[in-house]
């Protein structure tokens, strides 16, 4: 769909259009679900989450700026809703604190990621995604799923632009040493490698 | 960086990667960059890391559900729900006019001038003399309502469920420490405490010990938790006892409040007299004042009432005068021929009442007869159970408002039903023993009475959770509030037949009581676990 369509279909759906609206859900709904399922661990919360994001896509259409592009509005609105989520329904204990210090920061040797790179199908990481503590898993899905900028995921989880750099390596180290053995002793191997 | 061997770190590299730093220092690691073969592999190696993160998580690994396959739509409200809300509104109004408000003008009727129990019973007491300008029912009921309101504006603010129990805690003590200590005098036996006669205690006084005697006059109130408890002398004031056997051999111009295994009075009471006891004794020569509220197993009534009779009485031997009416909910009512009743005498039991032909009644007793179980064959049974099913589906309604969160962590709970009824068979006994504890000590009777109203209120909520996952079981999880309100209405529903069945029935109702209990419980641990490794987290940090 070009930006001319995407522009005139967001109209007839701003006018009330239901098969426009119709036709917009069909084209993003499996971004969004997909977005929804890396961020949510449980498949139900991702359905569920979908169909609200998209309700809520159709009460805030208004407000999107069309200098922008939609997908990214629609990713904002998506990370806002599941972050919004995360936060109701658990006490987040990963409390990260923004210091420099408590970051490990050994380099990751070469050798050592390309052995994860090898050993871990993309099924497996998505699994240990699904075990981060939730503001690790929501920075990483919001960078490398949704390509949101620093500033972006900033203000989504509520931390200083400065801090997006640290916290998402340190969830990448809490990645490596989700998917097992292979994780943060072979970092520290391979630094001294 | 100046020189190949001052590598940068890990987060330099990954900002660098991804273009986050500024001009000057990209340059710098840039040129680090061309002679530093270290660096260059980590790069290298960070970038790989990015692309297969990218890969993994943009993998079209499952489809879309069907059920996501057409775009949700706005709820409605529809005739159905607007109906279901008005059999609620009705069932909820119902058990207001049919229950609560007759108990209330019950107790007005039976001499206790306050709205409710509660305040009769504790508001009014030594405890809460600070109260005394907040007595009126609108007042209470204003401030009670200000601070819902408030804690439906903090909610977001109060997520942790400890802080809440904490302010909560705060609060009831604040409010009952003061006036005891202020206002009475208190003593500890050792074991025993006796009261000598000829002595006189000019204020309130509050006694805790194994065996207590009061033989000396009392100004004020007498607060009393004892083992036995005999009451010789005179107290001004009100007796509030807790005790396994209270004997009042002397005059006391206030009320009489008692829970005891045994009660036994034997001179004037001036005032009321409410009592829970296993073997309630009223002697030919006391007489109280007032109005009498009994709720015993065994009771000899022989002594004079000046107003009302209300009891519930597995046995009621009546052979005393009652100035006013006699309501009496029992298994055997015995009426003497000393008896004599000047109102009416209403009689609901199992037995028909045996009544001597000697016995002095003002009107024609009333007797309704109640059957065991439920009768199947009245319009009336049916229409209670719907009421019963839209009062449970407007409260569900409303803690599903209130705290979706919550109600949704406890109804997933409800998904294991072995460890939660296991936990609930636990919790069933052992929160009002808790609570029971906490109301043993003076500090605790308001913590005490308020944990065992929750607990009431928790062991009401436990159908909602259990129906709602049962509805879930029936319709499927759905999204939004709509679709949340059709899985409770279904669930509550089928619990309410369920529970309709002969002797299936309560049984079904005991396991989804241990069921609800045990899910509300398991997320009540969970919140309070993570809240505690929070603030460990913290304080480690």
């Amino acid at each position: 769909m070009s930006e001319a369509d995407l522009a005139r279909v967001l109209a007839q759906v701003r006018a009330g259009d239901p098969a426009a609206w119709g036709e917009i859900y069909r084209r993003y709904a499996q971004a969004i679900y997909r977005f929804c399922r890396r961020v949510l661990p449980a498949r139900e919360d991702a359905e569920d989450a979908t169909s609200e994001i998209f309700m809520k896509v159709q009460r805030k259409l208004g407000t999107y700026d069309s200098s922008r592009p939609f997908l990214a509005w629609l990713y904002k609105v998506a990370s806002n809703h599941c972050w919004d989520t995360l936060r109701r329904r658990h006490i987040r204990q990963d409390r990260e604190t923004g210091d420099l210090e408590k970051l490990p920061l050994e380099h990751p040797g070469p050798s050592q990621l390309d052995w994860m790179e090898a050993e871990h199908a993309g099924k497996e990481v998505r699994a240990a995604l699904a075990r981060l503590p939730d503001r690790a898993r929501m920075a990483l899905v919001l960078r490398y799923f949704a390509e949101m900028s620093y500033e972006e995921i900033a203000e989504t989880l509520g931390v200083r632009r400065q801090f997006v750099g640290v916290l998402l390596l340190r969830a990448r180290h809490q990645l490596r040493d989700a998917l097992g053995p292979g994780g943060a002793h072979a970092i520290s191997t391979g630094r001294r490698a | 960086m100046s020189s190949a061997n001052d590598h940068f770190d890990e987060v330099t590299g990954l900002l660098y990667l991804e273009g986050q730093l500024d001009a000057g220092h990209a340059r710098e690691a840039g040129t680090h960059l061309a002679s530093c073969e270290t660096c260059s592999r980590l790069l290298h190696a960070l970038g790989k890391e990015s692309v297969w993160l990218r890969e993994a998580l943009v993998a079209q690994d499952e489809p879309v559900p069907a059920r996501l396959a057409a775009p949700p739509e706005r709820a409605a409200t529809q005739w159905g729900w607007m109906a279901a809300f008005g059999l609620a509104a009705v069932g909820a109004y119902t058990l207001w006019t049919g229950y609560v408000q007759p108990g209330i003008a019950q107790a007005e009727q039976a001499g206790f001038t306050q709205r409710n129990l509660l305040t009769m019973l504790f508001f009014s007491g030594a405890f809460w003399k600070g109260w005394d300008a907040m007595r009126s029912s609108m007042e209470f009921l204003a401030a009670v309502t200000l601070g819902l309101v408030a804690i439906w504006l903090l909610r977001k603010q109060w997520r942790h469920f400890v802080a809440i129990a904490a302010v909560m805690a705060a609060l009831a003590l604040a409010l009952a420490l003061p006036a005891p200590a202020g206002a009475a005098e208190v003593k500890h036996g050792n074991p025993n405490y006796t009261l000598a006669a000829g002595q006189e205690i000019k204020t309130d006084l509050i006694v805790a010990a194994t065996r207590t005697h009061i033989d000396g006059d009392v100004d004020g109130d007498l607060i009393v938790f004892s083992s036995s408890v005999t009451v010789n002398g005179h107290v001004k004031g009100d007796i509030l006892g807790f005790a396994q056997e209270l004997i009042v051999n002397g005059p006391v111009d206030g009320n009489l409040r008692t829970f005891s295994q045994s009660l036994a009075i034997n001179r004037a009471v001036g005032k009321n007299v409410l009592s829970w006891a296993q073997q309630f004794d009223l002697d030919a020569k006391a007489t109280v004042g007032g109005s009498v509220n009994l709720f015993a197993q065994n009771a000899d009534f022989d002594g004079q009432v000046g107003g009302d009779l209300m009891a519930f009485a597995q046995v009621l031997d009546l052979n005393g005068s009652i100035g006013g009416n006699a309501q009496v909910r029992g298994q055997r009512l015995v009426i003497g021929s000393q008896a004599e009743i000047k109102g009416t005498t209403q009689y609901h039991g199992r037995q028909q009442p045996e009544v001597s032909p000697g016995a002095k009644l003002g009107s024609p007793i009333e007797v309704t007869m109640v059957r065991r179980g439920p009768n199947y064959t009245r319009f009336r049974y049916y229409l209670h159970r719907i009421l019963a099913w839209g009062a449970s589906f407007l409260f569900g309604l409303v803690l599903l408002l209130i705290a979706p969160a919550l109600y949704s962590d406890v109804v997933a709970r409800c998904n294991r039903p072995l460890p939660a009824i296991g936990l609930g068979i636990l919790l069933l006994v052992g929160l009002p023993a808790v609570a029971f504890l906490a109301c043993i000590t003076i500090v605790g009777l308001g913590l005490g009475i308020a944990s065992f109203l929750l607990y009431l209120v928790a062991l009401y909520s436990t159908q909602v959770f259990v129906g709602s996952w049962l509805g879930e079981k029936l319709l499927g999880a759905g999204q939004g509030i709509g679709p949340a309100m059709a899985r409770l209405a279904l669930g509550l529903a089928v619990l309410r037949v369920l529970s309709m069945l002969p002797f299936v029935g309560p049984l079904a109702d005991f396991v989804i009581l241990l069921w609800g209990l045990g899910a509300l419980a398991l997320v009540f641990y969970k919140t309070m676990r993570a809240a505690a490794s929070t603030s460990a987290a913290t304080a480690a940090a």
